[in-house]
């Protein structure tokens, strides 16, 4: 959109003479490219686009939304909104008295990237996606199979409150993916590869061209066939930056969510108590440090208020819970930027944005050479985390490593444990950081785009594997 | 006029607009130079209370329109989807959608489906679960949180939904298909754990899709139930031990690690790209004899029923596989056409994106284990998984995962709940191996039916 959003929004708000209201305008664009086996399964462009309404009336939230960005509609919405909250006002049993003061943003706060990739044509993806997955399909005659796909999102959003918000946001996250199915002996393993950002295709190939992470993705399928699985048990392992962000994601991240905490989780009331060894400062940023461009990057949340730095855990100290504007009244802090909707018609929840380790000052061969018998993980799947501190995560390869040397590689495995007790084991943490989990989302009821990183590092957990 | 004849004739409205205003976007795809077009055409309205902690924390009024058009110039594929119905917005779709067809490389088997015939006659929309107001709404929400609470104090309802709504829905192509239907239902489902002190239980869940208003307060009571009783039992737990051998599944965990990697390679075009291990297997044993699986979107029990897929052909029961002999795949149009066959109705998605492929309603018959109790005394001593949290190929069927509000069993009963235990091991290797079902498949989350499962052969690993 090239005229500011924030007008039509605040000319709506301007006839409504009721409590608190928040205007949110959300504008997604996808345009999404995907090939598998030289066959175009996709080319496509997608937009969802409209104004979310959330008002809060009689201490209770309402919310509706509409398709059409003009005032009239605006106006009809606030008023569905208006009468939702006081049709159901009498079943909230802690009324919401209001928000607390807070800094608001206000002006126009774009990420880099998005003119460039919108002047791109999309045939140029078309052609690189094409070109991959043959490149893909052709590295072994053992692979049977590859796809390959590229995506844009280009997300337009505006927020205006009553109480002062007028912040209008600009950003595109490109997404590209590559996987590899081999086969031999009736048996068939994938090698997958994949890089998300905030940014321009700069952003996105910066560490990997696409060539080299189809070679990667075809030669770990290939690999993979003659790999045995572990032993499963307790092991000291080495974990690669995605998988660090993977654990400080599910592990810690989603038991220090303020609602969450508030409902019980395993971080409630740890606050000022050792969680991690010393060696561990864990944070959530909005912001993408030590390298631009992290795939969950929000100058503005859904709210309205400026992102943050967030350090959870200083030198393994819990120090902070991350807030939207409701928990950070109810824990009695300044919010921490950590609302989100994913589309206009959503709700704003407390999510993640790049969450990460900071590095330390051990290189990977000094972290390898301190593993007696264990195994280097690498290679993010699945994850997810429970209230008790209990979490998984799944690994794409793994290597063992004996008297300190690296071994044979084993195929991926399954890991898990209690956030807290592995963060306590920590003994090792590498000096070079990557942020590498942007081509995920995070799930919570509705998606959100997220990264996460850190550098290498050492710890113990429990794996899955043969008995 | 009666409230079901008003309802009928407001459904009859609404897709008839839907369909003239599918029609219009495949002429505007003919205009901007489209071989053939086809529009998926979507209308919802819903309303939905969310509680937080016991209380409530939004309610929630929406009502949305969506527009995907498929199209092929010469055997070229473009897609493009909008949620504004304006008239400049569908005009851009239109070339849209045909510009990046034009770019794309030809596929000989880039065909849209011609009509497929009649479709089932199914009431999916005069239950009246659809059609509450925001204060009934509002009054389900409280009676499920208060059915929680009352099962025992200790439960901390992280979030409770109620949700109620109705959608209308068309489908229009070039080649003549005309399709519409209206959905109406009600989900509701709970999340949260039990807290006693310092001890927090794992995670726990339940919900249920119903089409029936008069189904509603039962829902309510058996959504409270499940959860609240399973998340108690989450509290105190312990380790399990180590073994390789049987353990016995819920239906959840069940259909999460063998049947849905099962459906996912069932899928033609997984086999025709050479990344499912069903490939060939046609006429086969692939699993042991006593398992059997339908997919029966006539099945008005379950979420996915339908009486036409995503590219408006009639969905059909497919047995997938009949005492453990898998009997075909899964076909839409464009994998039909690949393989010279007809589709099997199995067009899967919505607006958003070219039809993919899937089943609709999968059920799991029951075998002859007995009930579970049977079933516990069966194993003796071993381990009891409720959920699964982990990662499932379905290309080689390697699993690993953790178990989750899982038990360890002794002398066929539940004597503690387990935490960090890991099982894995390789679905297709075991389901030809030793499993027994039980005898009353159970519904899951409104969208699956199986029977509790014995299953030789898993790698347990207790921290």
């Amino acid at each position: 959109m090239s005229h500011d959003p924030t007008d039509v929004l605040a000319e709506a708000l301007a006839a409504d003479a009721g409590p608190f209201v928040e205007l949110r305008y959300h504008a997604r664009r996808t345009r999404s490219v995907a090939v598998e086996k030289g066959r175009v399964d996709q080319a496509k462009v997608a937009e969802h686009t409209g104004v979310g309404v959330r008002v809060l009336e009689d201490g209770t939230w309402g919310f509706a939304s509409t398709d059409h960005l003009d005032v009239a509609s605006v106006r009809h919405s606030i008023d569905a909104a208006r009468r939702a909250a006081r049709s159901s006002s009498a079943a909230r049993k802690n009324k919401l008295a209001g928000l607390p003061e807070t800094e608001l943003a206000r002006g126009r706060f774009d990420a880099p990237g998005y003119d460039e990739l919108a002047g791109r044509p999309i045939d140029e993806s078309l052609e690189l996606v094409l070109r991959l997955e043959a490149q893909t399909r052709g590295h072994s005659k053992s692979v049977a199979s590859a796809s390959c796909s590229y995506t844009e999102v280009f997300e337009d959003k505006a927020v205006v409150t009553t109480d002062g918000a007028k912040a209008w946001t600009r950003l595109v996250r490109p997404e590209f993916r590559v996987l590899a199915v081999a086969e031999g002996n009736g048996d068939l393993q994938r090698g997958y590869e994949s890089v998300g950002t905030t940014g321009a295709w700069d952003c996105l190939f910066r560490r990997r061209t696409p060539e080299q992470m189809s070679d990667a993705a075809a030669r770990m399928a290939v690999d993979l066939l003659t790999a045995k699985p572990p032993e499963g048990g307790r092991k000291t392992v080495l974990l690669s930056p995605s998988l660090v962000g993977l654990l400080t994601h599910e592990a810690i991240g989603h038991t220090v969510e303020a609602d969450f905490v508030a409902s019980g989780s395993c971080a409630a009331g740890k606050l000022g108590q050792r969680v991690a060894s010393d060696l561990v400062t864990l944070c959530d940023s909005g912001g993408s440090e030590y390298h631009d461009g992290a795939g969950g990057t929000l100058l503005v949340d859904d709210e309205g208020v400026p992102t943050q730095r967030t350090e959870i855990i200083k030198n393994g100290i819990l120090t902070s819970y991350l807030h939207d504007r409701e928990s950070a009244a109810h824990f009695g802090v300044a919010p921490t930027g950590n609302a989100r909707a994913w589309e206009y018609d959503d709700q704003p929840l407390i999510r993640m944005r790049n969450t990460y380790i900071e590095p330390g000052e051990s290189s990977f061969d000094e972290l390898v050479a301190g593993i007696e018998d264990g195994l280097i993980l690498d290679g993010p799947r699945n994850g997810q985390a429970d209230a008790n501190g209990e979490f998984m995560f799944g690994t794409q390869s793994a290597w063992r490593v004996k008297n300190g040397k690296r071994g044979e590689l084993v195929r991926g495995v399954n890991l898990s444990g209690i956030a807290f007790d592995v963060l306590q084991t920590v003994d090792g943490v590498g000096n070079e950081f990557q942020w590498d989990l942007g081509s995920g989302h995070c799930g919570k009821g509705q998606p959100a785009k997220v990264d996460a990183g850190g550098p290498w590092l050492r710890c113990q957990v429990l794996v899955g594997g043969a008995q | 006029m009666s409230p079901s004849v008003q309802e009928s004739t407001s459904n009859a409205q609404a897709e008839a607009e839907l369909i003239t205003q599918a029609q219009d976007l495949v002429q505007r795809a003919r205009d901007a130079g489209a071989t053939q077009a086809e529009v998926y055409a979507r209308r919802d309205a819903s309303t939905s209370v969310t509680f937080e902690k016991g209380d409530l924390k939004l309610t929630q009024v929406d009502a949305s329109a969506a527009l995907g058009l498929r199209v092929v110039v010469d055997h070229k594929l473009g897609f493009a989807s909008t949620n504004q119905i304006a008239d400049t917005s569908l005009t851009r779709v239109a070339a849209d959608a045909v510009a990046l067809a034009r770019m794309s490389p030809a596929d000989e088997h880039n065909v849209l489906p011609e009509p497929g015939g009649a479709h089932a006659d199914l009431d999916l929309s005069s239950g009246g679960a659809g059609d509450l107001t925001i204060e009934e709404a509002v009054e389900v929400g409280r009676g499920l949180v208060a059915e929680c609470v009352a099962i025992d104090p200790r439960l901390s309802l992280d979030k409770a939904d109620f949700g109620t709504g109705r959608a209308h829905l068309a489908i229009a192509t070039s080649t003549g298909i005309q399709v519409a239907r209206s959905v109406s239902g009600a989900n509701l489902s709970v999340f949260g754990m039990a807290i006693d002190g310092d001890d927090v239980g794992g995670f726990d869940y339940w919900g249920e899709h119903v089409r029936e208003r008069s189904a509603i307060p039962a829902a309510v009571t058996n959504t409270a139930t499940r959860f609240g009783t399973s998340a108690v039992g989450n509290l105190g737990a312990g380790a399990a031990e180590s073994y390789k051998g049987t353990v016995l599944f819920a239906p959840d965990a069940f259909l999460d690690i063998f049947v849905g990697p099962l459906t996912s390679g069932a899928s033609a075009i997984a086999v025709q790209r050479g990344r499912s291990a069903l490939a060939g297997k046609v006429g086969s044993a692939i699993a042991g004899k006593g398992i059997s699986v339908l997919d029966d979107p006539s099945d008005l029990e379950l979420a996915g029923a339908r009486p036409f897929d995503r590219e408006g052909q009639p969905a059909r029961r497919f047995a997938l596989i009949e005492d453990g002999v898998l009997n075909g795949y899964f076909h839409n149009a464009y994998s039909a056409h690949v393989d010279g066959t007809t589709t099997t109705g199995h067009a899967a998605g919505g607006a958003r994106a070219v039809p993919g492929l899937g089943p609709h309603a999968i059920s799991v018959a029951a075998g002859d284990a007995g009930t579970k109790s049977a079933m516990l005394q069966t194993l003796g001593k071993g381990l009891l998984v409720n959920r699964f949290s982990g990662s499932v190929d379905p290309a080689s069927g390697d699993f690993s995962g953790v178990a989750k509000s899982a038990r360890w069993i002794e002398n066929g009963q539940e004597v503690r709940p387990v935490q960090e235990t890991l099982i894995s091991g390789n679905l297709f290797e075991l389901l030809k191996g030793q499993i027994s079902l039980g005898s009353t498949p159970e519904i899951v989350m409104g969208a699956a039916r199986a029977p509790w499962a014995l299953v030789d052969g898993i790698s347990v690993t207790a921290g």
